[in-house]
C-alpha cells in the first residue's frame, strides 16, 4: 500500500498535475458560481479537454473542477444568495445574512477554511476507508455487483425523488432504456438503432450528460430569464467584501463544529445517492440543535456555526462519494457517475482492480483531492473578488457561451454532426421533463450503470447455468437486494404506519 | 384532473409502450431460442417496469400541482434550438471560424443583446482564441475555413 501511496504522490505532485488541479479548481469555481450550473455541468464541460491527457491527469483535473464548483457555488450563495448547486443552498442560510451585514469577506473565509478542514479530514478518512473496502470488495462476484448496482440505483432514486420516488424510479428506467441503444455487447445484435449507423455504437454518455445538464440548464435560463439587474445590484452591494480575518475565539467556537460535520459529511457521502446536499442540511440541522437555545436562535441570521457546518459537510461528502466509485466502481451521485463515465472512456474500470492494477490513478486522485483543497484556500480565496466578476457578465452573453461549449465539447470528441442534432433533441426532452418536475440525476446514473448491470447479470446467469436462483441463494447478493428494497420501501411505508398509529391513538383517546 | 404528474405519467407511458413495441425488431440468433438471457431480456424487463411505474404515477400522482408554462420565452428558446441545428449543419461545410462566429453572434442577438461591441467581443475573438488553443496547444485538428477554401483537402 505504501508503494501505491508513494507512486500516487509522485503522480499527483508532478508539475503538470499540480497545474491541472489548479486549473480545475479555478475553472470549477468560475462555472460553479454561475447560477444553475453545478459540478455535473462543470465536469461535463471539461471532459472533452481531458481526453487528450493520461487517465490520472484527466481525473485530477476533474476532481479539481468538482471541488472548485462546490466552492464557487458557496461564493454565489454568500454574495448574492444564488446557490449555484443544491449542495450549497444551506450555505446561503447564514452566509448571505453575514454578507448583508458587511461581513462578506469573513463569510467567504469561514466557508473556505471550513471546506478545507472538511476536505482534509475526509481525505484522511478516504485514505483509510478506500483501501479497506477495496480489499473487502475483492470477494465480490458478478451477482453481488449486479445487486450493488441495483442498490445504487434505488438509493439515488430514493434520495433524488424529492418526495416523489416513482418519478425518480421512472427516470432511472429511462436511463437504463437509453443504455440499451446500440450494439448489444453480448451477442453483437443491434438494438433500437432504427437502422441509423450513427447509433450503432450507442449514445455517448458525454452527449447525454451535456444535453440533459449543461445545455438544458442554459435553455432553461433562456426560457425563464432571471433579471440581470438584481444580480448586478447585489454585486454592487458586495463590492467591499470587508475583512477576511477570523478571530481566535471564532476558531475555537468552530473547531468542534468542523470536526463533527466532517465525519458526518464523509459518511453521508459514502452512502449511494445521499451526497453533498443531504450532508449539508443534516449538518446544519444537527449543529442548530447542539448549539443550544441562545446560539441556535442565531441560525439563519448570520451564525458562523450555521455557515461552517454545511460548508464542512458538503466538502467532506464530496470526498466520501469517491469511496464507492473508486473501490466498487459504483457511483453514488450524479457527479461521480459522470466521472465513472470518463474513467470508462479511458479504458479504466474502477473497482477493486483499480486499486491493484492502476494504484497511481487510485492514489493520485485521493492525494490530488487534498491538493485541490489547499489550492482552493491559498489561490481561490484571495482571488474571489476578481473571480466573482463573472457574475456581472450579462446572461445574454453567458448563455450562448454555455451552449457553444456544450455543443463543441461533444462534437470535438466524435466529429460527427449527428451528435449535435441528437443533443438538441435530448436537451428539448430534458426541458420537458424538468418542467414536469422529473429529476435528471437518476437518469444519468441509470444510463451509465445500465451496460455494466446487463453484463454482470449475463455473466451471473451463465455462471449459474442460466438459473435466476443466484438472486436468493447467495447470501451477500440477497442481503444487498434486501437493503435496496428497504431503502426503496421504508420511506413509503413508515409515514403511513405513523399516520395509522396516530389515527388509532386519536380514536382510542376519543373512545376513552 | 390533468395535473403535472399525470401529464408526465402519460408521456412516460407512451415512451415505454413505444420502447416495448421496438423490442420485436431486436434479432434473436438461432442458438438463443431457449436461452434464459438474450438481447431482448433487459429491454423487456425495462419496458414492463416503465409501463408499471407510469401507470402507478398516473393513478397516484405525488402532487396536484398544474403544469406552469406561462411567462416563458418560448420563441427565444425555439430560435436558439433552430440555431443549434443550423450550426450542426454548417460547422463542416462553412468551417469552424465562420460557422461558430455566426452562431454566437446570432445567439447573442436572439437573447436580446443589442450592443454591437459586446456582440463582437463575445464572439469573434473568443472563437479565434478557442480555435488557436485547440489546434496549437492541444493538437486537435479543426478545419478553420470553409470546405472550398481548405487547401489541405
Amino acid at each position: 500500500m505504501m508503494e501505491g501511496i508513494l507512486s500516487g504522490l509522485s503522480t499527483a505532485v508532478s508539475p503538470i498535475n499540480i497545474l491541472m488541479v489548479s486549473v480545475g479548481c479555478f475553472v470549477g469555481t468560475f462555472i460553479g458560481m454561475l447560477p444553475g450550473l453545478g459540478p455535473i455541468s462543470a465536469i461535463a464541460l471539461m471532459i472533452p479537454i481531458t481526453y487528450g491527457f493520461d487517465p490520472a491527469t484527466g481525473l485530477i483535473l476533474m476532481a479539481g473542477v468538482y471541488y472548485g464548483a462546490i466552492f464557487g457555488g458557496s461564493t454565489s450563495s454568500i454574495l448574492i444568495n444564488a446557490p449555484g448547486v443544491a449542495g450549497t443552498v444551506a450555505t446561503a442560510f447564514d452566509g448571505y445574512p453575514m454578507a448583508r451585514e458587511g461581513k462578506a469577506g469573513k463569510a467567504l473565509a469561514i466557508a473556505a477554511y471550513s471546506s478545507f478542514s472538511g476536505g482534509t479530514i475526509a481525505a484522511i478518512l478516504l485514505l483509510i476507508a478506500a483501501p479497506s473496502l477495496a480489499v473487502v470488495s475483492r470477494a465480490f462476484q458478478s451477482t453481488d455487483y449486479f445487486a450493488l448496482m441495483v442498490l445504487g440505483l434505488t438509493a439515488v432514486a430514493a434520495f433524488a425523488g424529492k418526495g416523489n420516488i416513482i418519478k425518480a424510479l421512472l427516470m432511472t428506467v429511462v436511463g437504463l432504456m437509453l443504455s440499451t441503444v446500440g450494439t448489444d455487447k453480448g451477442v453483437g445484435v443491434q438494438r433500437f438503432t432504427f437502422g441509423a449507423i450513427d447509433l450503432a455504437d450507442g449514445i455517448s454518455f458525454l452527449l447525454l450528460a451535456m444535453a440533459t445538464f449543461a445545455l438544458s440548464e442554459a435553455l432553461m435560463g433562456v426560457l425563464r430569464p432571471k433579471s440581470d439587474a438584481d444580480r448586478l445590484r447585489e454585486m454592487e452591494a458586495q463590492k467591499n467584501l470587508g475583512s477576511m480575518k477570523v478571530s481566535r475565539d471564532e476558531v475555537k467556537e468552530l473547531a468542534p463544529v468542523v470536526g463533527r460535520s466532517s465525519v458526518l459529511g464523509f459518511f453521508v457521502g459514502v452512502l449511494p445517492g445521499a451526497g453533498a446536499t443531504i450532508a449539508s442540511f443534516l449538518a446544519y440541522g444537527i449543529e442548530q440543535r447542539l448549539a443550544g437555545p441562545k446560539k441556535g436562535a442565531e441560525f439563519g441570521k448570520g451564525s458562523i456555526r450555521g455557515l461552517s457546518a454545511p460548508e464542512t459537510a458538503n466538502n467532506a461528502a464530496c470526498s466520501g462519494s469517491f469511496v464507492p466509485l473508486l473501490t466498487l466502481g459504483i457511483p453514488g451521485s450524479g457527479t461521480t457517475a459522470i466521472m465513472l463515465g470518463a474513467l470508462l472512456s479511458y479504458g479504466i474500470q474502477p473497482g477493486p482492480r483499480l486499486f491493484e492494477e492502476n494504484p497511481e490513478v487510485f492514489w493520485s486522485v485521493i492525494i490530488s483531492m487534498y491538493i485541490g483543497n489547499v489550492i482552493l484556500l491559498v489561490l481561490n480565496l484571495p482571488l474571489i473578488p476578481y473571480i466573482a466578476r463573472i457574475l456581472a457578465v450579462p446572461s445574454t452573453v453567458l448563455l450562448p457561451m454555455i451552449v457553444f461549449f456544450s455543443l463543441i465539447g461533444v462534437y470535438f470528441v466524435s466529429f460527427n454532426t449527428f451528435d449535435i442534432h441528437l443533443m438538441v433533441l435530448f436537451a428539448v426532452a430534458a426541458i420537458a421533463l424538468r418542467l414536469l418536475d422529473f429529476p435528471m440525476a437518476p437518469m444519468l446514473l441509470g444510463f451509465i450503470l445500465g451496460g455494466m448491470m446487463e453484463e454482470n447479470l449475463r455473466r451471473a446467469l451463465s455462471i449459474h447455468d442460466e438459473s435466476w436462483s443466484f438472486l436468493w441463494e447467495r447470501g451477500l447478493t440477497l442481503s444487498i437486494l434486501i437493503l435496496a428494497a428497504l431503502i426503496l420501501f421504508v420511506p413509503m411505508i413508515v409515514p403511513r404506519i405513523t399516520a395509522m398509529l396516530a389515527r388509532r391513538r386519536e380514536t382510542a383517546g376519543e373512545g376513552g | 384532473m390533468l395535473t403535472r404528474d399525470r401529464i408526465g405519467a402519460l408521456l412516460m407511458l407512451a415512451f415505454s409502450i413505444f420502447y416495448w413495441l421496438q423490442i420485436s425488431d431486436i434479432k434473436l440468433l438461432a442458438f438463443q431460442a431457449d436461452a434464459a438471457f438474450t438481447g431482448r431480456t433487459i429491454p423487456e424487463i425495462l419496458a414492463v417496469m416503465g409501463v408499471v411505474l407510469s401507470v402507478a404515477l398516473l393513478l397516484r400522482p405525488g402532487s396536484d400541482a398544474k403544469l406552469e408554462v406561462t411567462g416563458f420565452h418560448w420563441r427565444r428558446a425555439a430560435l436558439l434550438c433552430v440555431l443549434m441545428i443550423a450550426y450542426g449543419l454548417t460547422v463542416r461545410p462553412a468551417g469552424f471560424l465562420l460557422s461558430t462566429s455566426l452562431f454566437l453572434i446570432c445567439s447573442i442577438l436572439v437573447l436580446g443583446e443589442r450592443r454591437v461591441w459586446v456582440i463582437l467581443v463575445a464572439s469573434i475573438p473568443l472563437v479565434v482564441l478557442f480555435w488557436a488553443l485547440m489546434t496549437q496547444v492541444l493538437g486537435v485538428y479543426i478545419a478553420a475555413l470553409p470546405e472550398f477554401m481548405d487547401l489541405s483537402r
